[in-house]
């Protein structure tokens, strides 16, 4: 299968550079997957599970959460505003974000503002679980 | 002689004192640097790859639908300035503005949204009409006020208060060199490099899903946030390596000073001791 480069640069710093067969992930406007000689493409990402296929057919997964990705000349950019390898993802501290949110959310008289900020926590603690789930299935 | 003596001794005291003082900010800065730099490496790669992206859509776009893309002919400029919130950095601080003041040359219409207190400092003393101060200490700026800066921005952006964005910053080139550096953020358009080709050439397109103005409206403020915090990183650190280089310069002027002090001092005693012996000698003599 053909290769092209990606670039996975994050706020954090420079996650990933080098070939890759394929990478899927989710857009505002639902699952992607790019392969090699795309034609220029630019969209912004949403919040999900982003998984990369390696030059030698293994697939790492990461939580891939907002930012842009673009295909410019067969070069593959990503640029997310967190970008975490399923590996490097702290579990307790997703769970126990996700807990927090949940009971936030529980609360009734919480203001529109409040409420919208952690449906946000709430999503990204699950993205983050979902992503650092290591079996085949996955649940969003 | 004991009178000027005594003048002498108190100026390698105060002297002594101030290098305390610049020695003690080196070294201050010094280490808060160490960490302002890792995270300053960290913000480089996105920084860049961010205006090598946009420039490339710049170049390339034709999709004029999204406000962020559309060519502005409203001539009213929004200057993001990022300065210390010290002074005492060498010219970290007064080069920024002098930049900054050559690059607004013959311009009338705009206003600055101030991070750092002396950059609020400065353009409150010059009369230039500020958009908020409530982004005085840069130091103090995190991730999330990137976004409400970002969020603002973008408002009054789309909202027609102003035509253009422009960011000034000073970028971190290595421990003993910062640049002040200036890129253009909004519309997109005002990152064209390529002049825009007339001889007919066809333009690759560029697919946006699910449609241009979506995709912007999406981006645009994730890329001002992200532009904003990694350049906000970057001049951090611009601030300390500066404050580090110029008290380091300090501090070496002072012990020289001191050296040099103290030799006269030290001349003046002997002289003093010497015309002392002499006096006695000839007492004793008549």
């Amino acid at each position: 299968m053909s290769t092209y480069h990606l670039t996975v640069v994050s706020m954090d710093g420079q996650d990933f550079e080098g070939e890759v067969q394929k990478i899927l992930l989710r857009t505002i406007d639902g699952d992607i997957e790019i392969l090699a000689r795309h034609t220029d493409y630019c969209t912004a990402i949403g919040m999900g599970t982003a998984k990369v296929t390696m030059e030698d057919g293994t697939e790492r997964k990461a939580a891939c959460i907002g930012g842009m990705i673009s295909v410019m000349n067969g070069e593959v950019r990503v640029l997310p505003t967190t970008w975490e390898w399923s590996e490097d993802i702290d579990i307790e501290r997703a769970k126990a974000a996700k807990e927090r949110a949940e009971e936030r959310l529980k609360d009734q008289q919480l203001d529109k503002e409040a409420r919208i900020r952690a449906e946000a926590k709430l999503y990204r603690a699950l993205v983050r679980l979902g992503s650092a789930r290591h079996d085949h299935q996955s649940d969003q | 002689m004991a009178g000027s003596m005594k003048a002498v001794k108190l100026r390698i005291k105060s002297v002594q004192s101030t290098m305390q003082i610049t020695k003690a900010m080196q070294l201050v800065a010094a280490s808060k640097l160490r960490k302002a730099k890792e995270r300053a490496d960290a913000s480089k790669p996105y920084l860049q790859t961010m205006l090598d992206t946009l420039t490339d859509i710049a170049n390339s776009n034709t999709d004029y639908r999204s406000p962020y893309t559309k060519v502005s002919d409203n001539d009213k400029w929004l200057y993001v300035v990022i300065a210390g919130d010290r002074g005492l950095a060498g010219g970290y601080n007064s080069n920024l503005f002098k930049f900054m003041e050559a690059e607004t040359e013959g311009r009338k219409d705009y206003t600055v949204l101030p991070i750092g207190k002396k950059s609020v400092e400065h353009f409150k003393h010059r009369n230039i009409p500020l958009y908020t101060e409530e982004y005085a200490e840069v130091a103090k700026i995190n991730i999330s006020d990137c976004f409400q800066i970002a969020k603002i921005v973008c408002d009054a952006y789309s909202s027609g208060e102003f035509g253009h964005i422009f960011l000034c910053y000073t970028n971190f080139v290595s421990m003993l060199s910062q640049v002040p550096t200036a890129s253009s953020l909004l519309p997109l358009s005002d990152l064209r490099t390529e002049e825009k080709n007339s001889d007919g050439k066809a333009r690759e397109l560029i697919l946006y899903e699910p449609d241009s103005e979506t995709v912007f409206n999406a981006i645009v403020p994730e890329y001002l946030a992200g532009i904003l915090y990694s350049s906000i990183n970057v001049s951090y650190a611009s601030e300390l390596a500066a404050r580090r280089t110029a008290m380091e310069a300090a501090t070496d002027n002072a012990e020289e000073m001191i050296d040099t002090l103290s030799l006269y001092y030290n001349r003046a005693r002997q002289a003093s001791i010497t015309q002392e012996i002499t006096e006695i000698v000839a007492g004793a003599e008549s």
